[in-house]
């Protein structure tokens, strides 16, 4: 029997090439960039059922399933990352018409531990008075960060935009306050920026220094709530939210098949997703300044539903309750509730359950890697 | 009537191992119908979807065209496997199938049909386990939430069965049974015999929306009995099937335009109800659904007026328990600005049609009492008077020019002017901002206010509304008071220079009313709206307000017109214009930077509640 498609959208490490470069390479190939135009020009017209008929369209799509277009991913913060989106949702857009409730991610997975960033987040800890009971390590986080230029210099930037207002009308501008976030969260080392997003707290003045994190009078809130089902075609009309969207629930989407409920136990690329939606419209905030129960939420409600509030609440409780991003999981020896499971044998529900979030802000060292 | 079976749910899921024989079975799927004698037909797309852009020819899987029956018809290797694994990105590997239904038998290749479901088969990477490994949750359930919906106003039947037939057929010698609790007065029946679950009635979505059951399982092995017990959700799906109603039968509002004649006001607002959901997005679907027309001949009326149509979520409860419903509020909105000599009295009458409803009443008239008042241009009945003293520097504000009601006014141009005074003494000029309803009188040469022969000045004041070319006249007298001080040397032209007290007060500045710049002392801690600062009159600067003579000249009040840097703790205004709030004493070089500064530096440090703003 065959092996799998020839790997020639493979780079010598086993990883697909990116999408910019898979481009280059189909428009070097005259039949793979005459079939790529072709099957752009049918899915323009993005109507799926119109384009299943084409004999033209399938053809091509035949064809080009055997390029390296169509393996190709992109990387979060690589150059022309915009550009590769595009190339990358060409192809995919329109193949199933947003009709997926969960969309596989652009972006190629991430590979390295949460363990690496305990390391370095130890560095700073060793700076700060951490055995103080009354330490706020959301207070420690902006003064770490204000100790290294790039971050102060970015944090500063965001928070100005954010803050600055235009018009006794117009409380800021929201556009300038998104790209602000977004470069912070590009551009500055992940180390910095998840202890100011996930710093745990144990008195409220800290939980709303978290919450206020992002400036969320301008990022986050807005005089109504949108529909979430709403909000997310608003995000999916746009190449990286989409993208960033699909991320997040590739990242962050709870499973049962695995001892966090993480996919594949991997907080860094669950915090990763996270921070990555913040500065679109998808952008999520703490609800509250509490300090027990750790919600999560976008800036939008299930209200107006309609026939749809199933799939809506489905859509909002992987922010509001995933077991991944927050601890949600009932405790196996004392629920009352049923615990589903999944192939792995029962005993991991004697582990403490995990979570992204709180595992993050409690430095706990989550290598579970078998 | 049109072709009405649907799925009781979007999703199915099920494992597949390695070398499962063929003709293993791995879930049962159902449909519902529209209306009685609809047979259900099955149908497979001969492709799986394997991640979302990758799909191959599906060689593994079919379905029992009548039954719904999912199964292996060949066995899948560890070849199989490894060939579908790639573009998988999941830990887990996944593959999708979509299950299409109709109502006649399917022809060849017929995978386009509206309705569908999907199938998630998870790969699992290892031969089928044994029965004693599985957990009786395992055994039981799949993991996806039973969770399902049904159509109000639909008939009755199966939509779906407990068993796992792919549990069922490996674990033969084990007992699994199953019960649905919490079911008693429900319209839900369970069959022992096909562990099938039923909807015994049609269901009314408007009487309840969502029940919730329990699904029990009991697995028996020899002597040992586990059970599972896991939540079994019904939501009821709505359909157009209420008219729309009038809360306590109002359908009439009085909607009077006065001294607000602006385009886009709101005049009055009507509500009407409706049973049925109206889901908020797509929004304009959704209006078109719902729709309400002015009724008139009068084209006046027609282009003067819009409705303009918002809806809401509201709840009701017919009987205990909650349902969602629609409140539609109809508002009666100017579509253009209306002239102040305009005078009307009419009915305006607004329909309400529910398009999608079949029954009858399906539309419901609003009607909306319109008084159209005209509004007279008059100054009140007084001559305005104003004092000025003779030590007032240029741009010194001597008073506001309204005509009656003027601050009520929306949609109104008003513009005021002085016409030339009688005499050859012009001291005074008046400034209007472009959004100001009123007129500023301020000095504009204060060389005429020094010379001895002009004392008491006669000018005339005209206000004209633009629209209708109406004018109104009043006078305006003004009378020159006070003996000229002596001019203190070395003074900046600004006040807002001075950084202390004693400064301040000595000498003049550009907008000073007596010759004095003003002293404000703040008293507040830490960075405030009050703090102190050296001003021309403390009546309007610092107001957070750059008005229309302030910004003339950024030497008479910087501390509300700056958009230059501002040095020390602060706040700005808004539009970046201004200090909003300062800490300690604010001053300002026109035209180049302010600072904001303590006097003593015995600031305690900053505590726990400074610490929380960023």
């Amino acid at each position: 029997l065959a092996g799998p498609p020839s790997p020639a959208g493979q780079d010598p490490h086993g990883w697909r090439v990116d999408c910019v470069r898979a481009n280059e390479l189909c428009a070097a190939e005259p039949s793979c960039s005459s079939r790529y135009r072709t099957l752009r020009q049918c899915l323009a017209g993005r109507d799926r059922n119109t384009m299943l008929a084409n004999k033209e369209c399938q053809v091509a799509l035949e064809v080009l399933q055997e390029s390296p277009l169509y393996d190709c991913r992109c990387k979060r913060g690589m150059k022309k990352e915009l550009q590769c989106l595009q190339i990358y949702w060409s192809i995919h857009l329109g193949l199933t018409e947003g009709e997926e409730f969960y969309e596989a991610s652009p972006y190629e997975p991430v590979t390295s531990r949460l363990s690496d960033i305990f390391r370095l987040a130890s560095i700073f800890s060793g700076m700060d008075p951490a055995t103080n009971s009354k330490s706020n390590h959301c207070l420690d986080a902006a003064k770490a960060c204000n100790l290294n230029d790039n971050c102060k210099r970015l944090r500063s930037g965001y928070i100005s935009t954010c803050s600055k207002e235009i018009s006794a009308s117009e409380h800021c501008s929201r556009r300038k306050c998104h790209k602000a976030l977004r470069q912070f969260f590009d551009r500055v080392p992940s180390e910095y920026t998840y202890r100011l997003l996930f710093c745990s707290c144990k008195d409220q003045a800290c939980a709303e220094r978290r919450r206020q994190t992002i400036v969320p009078s301008c990022s986050y809130e807005d005089k109504e709530k949108p529909n979430c089902l709403d909000l997310r075609n608003t995000c999916r009309t746009d190449h990286l939210c989409r993208s960033r969207l699909a991320d997040f629930h590739t990242n962050c989407q709870a499973t049962f098949q695995s001892l966090t409920s993480c996919p594949g136990d991997n907080y860094q690329a669950c915090l990763g997703s996270y921070a990555g939606l913040i500065g679109f419209d998808m952008t999520p905030n703490y609800i509250d300044a509490s300090t027990t129960s750790i919600t999560i939420s976008p800036w939008c409600s299930c209200k107006g539903s309609g026939n749809m509030e199933e799939e809506c609440e489905k859509f909002l409780r992987d922010f509001t309750e995933n077991p991944c991003l927050r601890k949600t999981l009932p405790h196996p020896l004392s629920s009352p509730c049923p615990i589903p499971t999944g192939v792995h044998p029962p005993h991991k529900y004697l582990l403490p359950p995990g979570n992204a979030i709180q595992a993050f802000g409690n430095g706990t060292d989550v290598n579970l890697s078998p | 009537a049109a072709f009405g079976l649907y799925f009781p749910r979007k999703e199915y899921s099920e494992n597949v191992y390695i070398d499962q024989p063929a003709g293993t079975p791995l879930l049962r799927i159902h449909a519902l119908r529209d209306s009685h004698g609809e047979v259900a037909h099955f149908h497979l797309c001969q492709n799986l979807i394997i991640s979302r852009a990758r799909s191959h020819e599906n060689h593994w899987f079919q379905i029992r065209e009548k039954t719904g029956l999912l199964y292996l018809s060949k066995s899948l290797d560890r070849e199989d496997f490894s060939m579908l694994s790639v573009g998988n990105w999941m830990p887990l590997s996944k593959v999708m199938l979509y299950v299409f239904l109709s109502s006649h038998p399917f022809q060849e290749n017929e995978c386009d049909s509206a309705t569908r479901t999907t199938v998630f088969l998870s790969l699992i990477n290892a031969t089928a386990p044994a029965c004693s490994s599985l957990t009786a949750r395992q055994l039981c359930f799949t993991e996806m939430d039973l969770s399902f919906h049904i159509k109000e106003n639909k008939p009755p039947g199966t939509f779906h069965q407990l068993q796992l037939p792919s549990i069922h057929h490996l674990c033969q010698n084990l007992s699994i049974s199953y019960k649905l609790l919490a079911a008693e007065g429900m319209p839900f029946r369970y069959n022992e015999n096909t562990t099938g679950v039923s909807v015994t009635q049609r269901l009314d979505r408007e009487e309840r929306e969502r029940y919730e059951l329990i699904a029990k399982c009991t697995v028996r092995e020899g002597f040992r009995e586990m059970q599972v017990e896991v939540p079994f959700l019904v939501n009821v799906l709505d359909e157009d099937d209420s008219p729309p109603f009038l809360p306590n039968g109002t359908d009439t509002a009085d909607a009077v335009v006065e001294f607000n004649r602006k385009e886009g006001t709101v005049l009055a607002t009507l509500t009407v109800y409706d049973a049925d959901t109206t889901p908020i997005y797509p929004l304009e679907s959704s209006r078109k659904k719902y729709t309400g027309t002015i009724i008139t001949d009068d084209p006046w009326i027609s282009e003067t007026f819009r409705v303009e149509h918002i809806f809401d979520e509201i709840h009701f409860s017919p009987n205990g328990s909650q349902v969602r419903g629609t409140q539609h509020e109809y508002k009666l909105v100017l579509n253009k600005s209306i002239s102040v000599t305009e005078h009307r009295f009419f009915q305006l009458d607004v329909l309400v049609n529910d398009t999608e409803f079949h029954g009858p009443k399906r539309s419901v008239m609003l009607h909306f009492n319109v008084s159209i008042l005209p509004v007279s241009i008059q100054f009140p009945n007084m001559t305005y008077q104003f004092t000025v003293n003779r030590n007032a520097e240029r741009f010194a504000q001597i008073g506001k020019i309204c005509i009656e009601n003027c601050m009520k006014f929306r949609g109104v141009n008003i513009t005021y002017k002085l016409l030339a005074p009688n005499i050859s003494c012009y001291p005074v000029s008046i400034l209007q901002g472009r959004e100001d309803k009123y007129g500023s009188l301020y000095v504009n040469d204060s060389s005429v206010l020094r010379r001895p022969e002009c004392k008491e000045i006669q000018y005339t004041i005209q206000a004209t509304d633009k629209q209708s070319r109406k004018h109104t006249k009043t006078l305006l007298t003004i009378v020159l008071e006070g003996t000229l001080l002596k001019k203190e040397e070395d003074c900046p032209d600004s006040c807002a220079v001075s950084k202390h007290h004693a400064e301040c007060e000595e000498c003049g500045g550009l907008g000073v009313l007596t010759g004095r710049c003003q002293w404000r002392q703040g008293s507040g801690k830490g960075i405030t709206t009050n703090y102190s600062t050296c001003t021309p009159s403390i009546k309007t600067c610092p107001d957070g307000i750059c008005d229309v003579i302030e910004s003339r000249d950024l030497a008479v009040c910087p501390q509300d017109c700056t958009s230059g840097n501002i040095i020390g703790g602060h706040g700005k205004g808004a539009g970046n214009l201004g200090i909003k709030s300062g800490h300690g004493i604010c001053y300002c070089f026109p035209r180049q930077n302010c600072y904001c500064e303590k006097d003593d530096i015995k600031e305690q440090l900053c505590d726990d509640v400074c610490k929380t703003v960023i």
